[in-house]
């Protein structure tokens, strides 16, 4: 797979992060969004202690990560290179720690946090690191 | 000595990143976990954790004292404004909101008689909702759902993890003043409370009620029409109502 090719994907996926944190950020503060509807425990997840890190909501953290992977990988270097990798597998520590919580601790599925965890995240790493490989040396 | 080549560099660049960034990870595991011990949940806790209802919970109680109740209605009889409200008693949301606005709706409107509130339970969540719901709308027969509806809610607890327990529910209808719990016990079971639990979902289905909390006004006899509240709080609501109380 060339660079060019890796780098589109990783602006696709950093996008739909982004997307998806703002979503969950949105309804994080106006919670007549969020209504139970029986089809998951989101508002559970969202409404459980560990929705917030600090006084911060995880999903702004979230929005912070996505935006600084879109960066990374606008700027074309190999340094953005190296730190978009890093960033990656940081993000997939933590989302692993997250989704630990919802099995176990809080017992609920948010299913949009579960799309950023198991699905763009874990994407991410790996478009980073094969980007890593294609990288020209210098 | 030779000088490093510019992979080497690149590979111990990559590993000092990935380093810092692990480093990043753990501290905001780790200030999750702490948060969290240092009471992040404890309101939660203070009243979910004994299963019973708790001092907190007795305040919450006090916002429909003295509140005429008239089966699903609280408030004035005769108020020709009426707020219904679509809940489910496991819905967290729906807690928020009786923790959050239904109080000062109740102190602005409520109680001095320009808005009656009407219940319309829902049980779609799972089988802890129905239990809950057949023991409120049971003790609306004697007048008292407001009262069980206030305190199953501060003893809500996980969704479908049983919270809905025989001793549980014991211990809030003993909470009530002039509530008789064996009398609610066996309504609960009666074709009349399984016949109203199924009006009301029907009257949620024919007015397209997606989830809960949801929230309708209706004026005089008029059908109730859908408000939408921005947010959970008190100030959502205020304009929704005085524009009905203008007529």
């Amino acid at each position: 797979m060339s660079d060019r090719v890796l780098r589109i994907s990783l602006l696709i996926v950093s996008t739909a992060g982004v997307a998806v944190s703002t979503y969950l950020t949105y309804v994080h503060y106006q919670p007549a969004a969020l209504i139970c509807t029986g089809s998951g425990g989101c508002e559970t997840v969202q409404d459980s202690s560990y929705a917030v890190l600090v006084g911060v909501p995880v999903a702004v953290l979230g929005i912070g990560a996505w935006i600084a992977a879109l960066v990374l990988t606008l700027w074309n270097s190999e340094f953005a290179r190296t730190l978009t990798a890093a960033l990656a597998i940081g993000s997939l520590a933590f989302v692993a720690y997250l989704v630990i919580l919802q099995l176990f601790v809080i017992d609920a599925i948010c299913i949009w946090c579960m799309v950023n965890d198991l699905i763009l995240v874990p994407a991410l790493t790996l478009l980073a690191l094969l980007r890593l490989r294609t990288a020209p040396d210098v | 000595m030779p000088k490093p080549s510019a992979a080497s560099k690149r590979g111990r660049t990559l590993v000092i990143a990935i380093a810092v960034a692990i480093a990043i990870a753990a501290a905001l595991v780790a200030a999750s976990i702490l948060t969290r011990e240092n009471g992040g949940d404890a309101a939660t806790t203070e009243t979910t954790s004994t299963g019973t209802t708790t001092d907190a919970a007795n305040p919450t109680l006090a916002v429909v004292a003295g509140i005429r109740q008239t089966g699903t209605v609280l408030g004035n009889p005769e108020a020709t404004v009426r707020l219904l409200q679509f809940e489910d008693l496991q819905c967290p949301i729906c807690k928020k909101y009786t923790d959050n606005a239904f109080p000062a709706i109740v102190d602005e409107y409520v109680r001095p008689g320009l808005v009656k509130v009407d219940f319309r339970g829902l049980a779609f969540l799972g089988p802890d909702s129905e239990k809950a719901l057949r023991i409120v709308v049971a003790s609306g027969y004697q007048n008292k759902l407001w009262e069980v509806a206030e305190l199953f809610y501060a003893n809500q607890g996980e969704e479908n993890s049983g919270w809905v327990t025989d001793s549980l529910i014991d211990e809030i209808l003993a909470e009530v003043p002039g509530l008789d719990a064996a009398k609610v016990k066996t309504d609960a079971k009666s074709a009349a409370v399984t016949k109203e639990i199924a009006a009301i979902q029907a009257e949620a289905t024919a007015l397209k009620v997606p989830g809960t909390p949801w929230f309708f006004v209706g004026i005089g006899l008029n059908p109730p029409y859908e408000i939408r509240p921005t947010t959970l709080e008190p100030s959502a609501f205020r304009f929704a109502l005085d524009d009905a109380l203008k007529g």
